[in-house]
This record gives C-alpha cells, structure tokens and sequence, in this order.
C-alpha cells in the first residue's frame, strides 16, 4: 500500500473534504462576522440539509435528484431563517450566556427531532457506488467530482455576492459595525436574513455532499461543527478566505493523520489543531473582539 | 420506597454535579460544553480502579484528581479564549474523552463497557443498600454545598462575579483573571469528578455512551432551570428535573415507544432552554443584588 498512488489518494480525499468543511467554516463565519456570536446550531444546518433531501427522494415525494436538491436546500434556509426569527432575534441584546445556552439548547432540540423522525441509525440514499475516473492509480467517484465542482461553484458565489453586490457590501458593513451601519442607512433586518439564508444554503450544500460521499446521522452535526470551528480559526474567525483555506488544511491533517494513528481517532485531528493554534497564537482570537 | 431513594440518590448526584457547573457557568461566566467530560473520568477512573482491585476511597480520590488534572490540562489552553471559543473548546475536549473511552478498548474495555463495578466500603463500612448509599451521596452532596458555598461567599467568589460582570475591570484592579478562572474550573473539574465517582459506583455499569453531550446539557438545564449563581438553585433544579425525568420512566409505557420516548424528551429539554433563555433567563431562583433588567 505504501505507494505513490496511495498517498495521492489521501490528498485527494484530504481536499474532497476540505472542500465541505470550508462550506460549513464559510457559513459559520459568515454568520459570526454578522452577529458576533458562534451559532451552536450550525452544525443542525449541517444535518438537516442532508436529511431534508432524503426526505425528498424518498416516498412520498420521490423527487428526481435534480428537483430535490433545490427542494432540500431550499427547507435549509427556510429553517436558518426560522432559527433566527424564533430564538435568537428576541435575543438580540441579550447577554452572551443567555445566548449560547440558548443556541446550544436549539440545537440539541433540532437533533432529536431529527432521530424521531429518521432514528439513530446510519443512513445513505442509496445511491450507487460507480466507478468513476482512474488517474495514476487514484480513484475519483462521480460524487466526488461533484463535491469539487459544487464547492468551487459555491466559493464562487460566495465571492460575487459578499464583494460584488449591494447586499454583501451592507453584510460586510454590518460586520465591521452594527451601529454605525444602522445610522447609515442599511437595511440590517434585511442584512441578517441574508447572512443566515446564505449560511444556511453553504451549510446545507456541505451536508448534502457529506451525506453523498459517505452516509447521514443524527450527531454529523456537532463534530462537523468542531471541524468548522477549527477551520475558522486556522483562518481568522469573520474572515470569509480563512475559512475556505482552514477547512482545507483540516481536511487534508485529517486525511493524511490517519496514515499514522487509528481512524477511530480521526475526528480528533481537527480538535488537536484547534489546541495547537490556541497555544501558539491565541491572539488572533483574543484580539478580535470588540464588543 | 425503594424507587423514592432511588430518585433521591440520582437527584443528589446531579446536584453535585450541578454545583461544580454553577460554579463555572453561574458565578465564573465560563461556558463550559463539556462538563460531561469531568464527570467521565471520574467515573472511569474510580470504576477501573476499584475492579482492579484498589479499595473505595483510593480509587474515589483518584477518580477527583484525574476530574482535575483533566481540568488543568485543557484549561491552560482553552480559557486564554473568550467566552464562545471557550464553548467550543470544551465541547470538542468532551467528544475527545468520549473517543478515547470508546476507542482505547485496551484500558477501557471500549463500547462494551464495564460491568460489576463494586458498591464503595468506607472504614469497613459497606454502602451497598439504598438507604446507605444513599447516606454516603447526601454526605457528599453537603460537603459539595458547603464547600461551594464558601467559595462563593468568600472574597474569592466576588472576584469571580467581579471577572464573569466585567473581566477587564477585574484586571485593571489587580486581580488576575487567567489565575482565577482556572481555580474555578479546577474546582468546578474536582467536584464533577466527585460526581462521577459517586454514579458509577451507584449504577455499577457505565460505559462510553453515558458520557455524550447529553448529559452536559441535562446538568446545564438544571443550573439555568434551577437559577445560575445562587447556591440553591442547582439543588432544586436537579430535584425537579431528575423528579420529572424518572416520572416519565414511571409511566410504563409501552416499550416500543421507547425509541420515540428518548428523543422526544431530549427534544423537551432543548426547547426548554431555549425558552427559559428568551422568557426567564434567571431560572427559579433569582440571584440576589444582580439586576436583571440591565441585560448587556
């Protein structure tokens, strides 16, 4: 096994999931920039994208793919948006504790709901496993060609809507300075809504492709959200590029830590850098604050 | 009756483990997410201990200092961070504890657990019937009490409230608030320990899917149900909570309901928090001298 295409596999599979955790990481950070707090529930987002399309492939919707996915994502940020008008708008200048107990409760409620409805099992959607591209020995499903185009597709997006276009200029201005943006005239009701369906929708997008290359359950969630934490401070948290590239680093550490340690330890990688740049550069957290 | 001492002794043993929350979250200001990890390595520790053969109060007493060394090790990264950050990093130190217990199956037996943990004997005494454990964790509750409620009546518990209302202003006045709030979660990591020391040696069995974040958010349920920074209020809470939580078990429901059953009930405790958050944020009981009008 030990062989060069062998560990051009584990790059490849490295990037293919970086490529997801740097959706979650966006949206997290995206929605922190905004807010100024770390949504506990993201990682909700995460799973409920998944599921919300296995809802709608399986009876009785039975969507084609094609229909299903914009269904799915579509209830993604319908429930971001819900999130934010039932819990945490009323808690707007409530006190941080309140509001991550508060985020923390939301999300564990959502999480449940989840195993009443589909259980605790692992599910896929039963998708066939083809084979796919065969490159000096390194295998690519069509899944995983998707993943790749899909988030750069996404990234792309990303970049046009939050430095091209008006909304993204007044999320930014909000980020910098909620009052000052407010005096000035921008919308920010409209602003917040914005940051959280597009959160949601990177969110969502991530657990969909996450749930294709390997399957969907209830706790995707929170370790997903520790990976998208990680990232995001790897990158400077707020800062939309840092994310992309942190969820990159942490996909690639993961992949290719398993080479040496047991993969039962994998989702632990992600924690040990988050330790790791804590002790060596903790500034780039406690410096950002300003509030 | 004997289901009457049961409830008691399991309400006891989250009360403790809700006092050592309380004194982080409620008094400190520290959002620890990971609380459920303290308690599990008392609890591994004392259980793997005590089945290897060392007596009760050995393996008790290891069982707190590995809670606290546990506590010491991530607290030295973790609070240089602020408040969400910390969060997070508790909660991912807690998935961590969870993964080794399930993985290093060498020390731990792994998912399958470990059984026949023996019931405490203390200077010979046995504490193997209801009545006589549940005497040991009510001694233990008390000393919990007691201990806490020293701390945060003495001039060190009002430099916590002082570094949890306004950290910047505790500094300015000379007091270090790194040093403090690692003596608080220290302390908060000990009695935690304490607690899983007490549960494991109760319920006999445990193993690594005792420990998830579940439990964490039913112990931090009962700090903010029962009223965050005061001294009663993890009491009351634990009482209600856990008399609510077994209740559900009394009503003998049917058991195919049960894989409906857990879900819907963790699903009440979310909304729950999440409600008392956005309606009573002060829980039951409200702290003394804190104004709770002037929300920051």
């Amino acid at each position: 096994m030990d062989s060069l295409p062998y560990y051009l596999q584990t790059i490849i599979n490295g990037i293919l999931a970086g490529c997801i955790y740097a959706l979650f990481a966006m949206g997290l950070t995206l929605v922190y920039g905004v807010l100024n707090f770390v949504n506990f529930a993201h990682g909700e987002l995460i799973m409920w994208g998944a599921y919300f399309l296995l809802l709608a492939l399986a009876e009785p919707f039975a969507l084609p793919l094609y229909a299903a996915v914009p269904v799915a994502l579509g209830m993604t940020a319908l429930l971001g948006a819900a999130m934010d008008f039932a819990v945490f708008r009323p808690l707007r200048r409530a006190n941080r504790l309140t509001l991550l107990i508060a985020a923390i409760g939301l999300s564990f409620f959502l999480r449940n709901a989840a195993q009443l409805f589909w259980g605790a099992e692992v599910r896929t959607y039963g998708f066939e496993i083809r084979p796919g591209l065969r490159w000096l020995g390194v295998s690519l499903t069509p899944q995983q060609i998707a993943i790749i185009v899909i988030s750069f597709l996404c990234i792309v997006g990303v970049y046009l809507l939050f430095f091209k276009s008006r909304i993204g200029k007044s999320m930014r201005a909000l980020a910098d300075n909620l009052d000052l943006a407010r005096i000035s005239g921008i919308h920010t009701r409209k602003a917040i809504l914005s940051a959280w369906i597009i959160s949601s929708l990177l969110a969502g997008t991530g657990g969909i492709l996450l749930a294709l290359d390997t399957n969907l359950h209830p706790e995707m969630g929170v370790v997903n959200l520790i990976k998208a934490f990680a990232a995001t401070l790897i990158g400077g948290v707020g800062n939309i590029w840092g994310a992309l590239i942190g969820g990159l680093i942490i996909g690639l550490a993961e992949n290719i830590a398993v080479l040496f340690i047991s993969p039962g330890y994998k989702d632990a990688v992600a924690f040990l850098i988050m330790v790791l740049i804590l002790l060596s550069r903790p500034f780039i957290v406690a410096g950002e604050r300003t509030d | 009756m004997d289901l009457l001492l049961h409830l008691t002794i399991v309400a006891a043993i989250y009360a403790i483990f809700a006092l050592s929350l309380n004194l982080e979250v409620g008094y400190t200001g520290l959002f620890n997410f990971g609380h459920v990890a303290f308690f599990a390595l008392g609890a591994y520790t004392s259980a793997l201990l005590s089945l290897g053969g060392l007596s009760f109060p050995l393996a008790m007493s290891a069982g707190i200092v590995a809670a606290g060394l546990g506590g010491l090790i991530i607290g030295i990264p973790a609070l240089k961070l602020q408040g969400d950050y910390f969060g997070i990093a508790t909660l991912g130190f807690a998935e961590i504890v969870r993964m080794i217990l399930q993985n290093q199956a060498d020390w731990t037996k792994g998912p399958m657990g470990l059984p026949g943990i023996p019931r405490p004997e203390l200077f010979s005494w046995q504490f193997d019937t209801l009545p006589a454990y549940l005497a040991l964790v009510l001694g233990a509750a008390a000393v919990t009490f007691l201990v806490i409620g020293f701390l945060t009546l003495s001039p060190f518990g009002r430099v916590l409230k002082a570094i949890r209302d306004d950290e910047t202003a505790a500094a300015i006045l000379g007091k270090n608030p790194f040093a403090y709030k690692m003596k608080s979660f220290v302390i908060g990591s000990l009695f935690a320990g304490l607690a899983g020391v007490l549960w494991a040696h109760f319920i006999t069995f445990i193993s690594p899917g005792d420990f998830t974040l579940t439990e964490t958010i039913v112990v931090l349920l009962i700090v903010v149900l029962g009223g965050k920074g005061t001294l009663w209020g993890p009491v009351v809470g634990a009482a209600v909570l856990i008399f609510f939580q077994e209740s559900v078990r009394l009503l003998r429901l049917p058991p195919e309901w049960s894989g409906i059953l857990g879900p819907l009930q963790q699903m009440v405790f979310g909304l729950l928090l999440v409600i008392l958050m956005i309606f009573r944020p002060e829980g039951l009981i409200r702290e003394k001298g804190k104004d709770t009008l002037a929300r920051d």
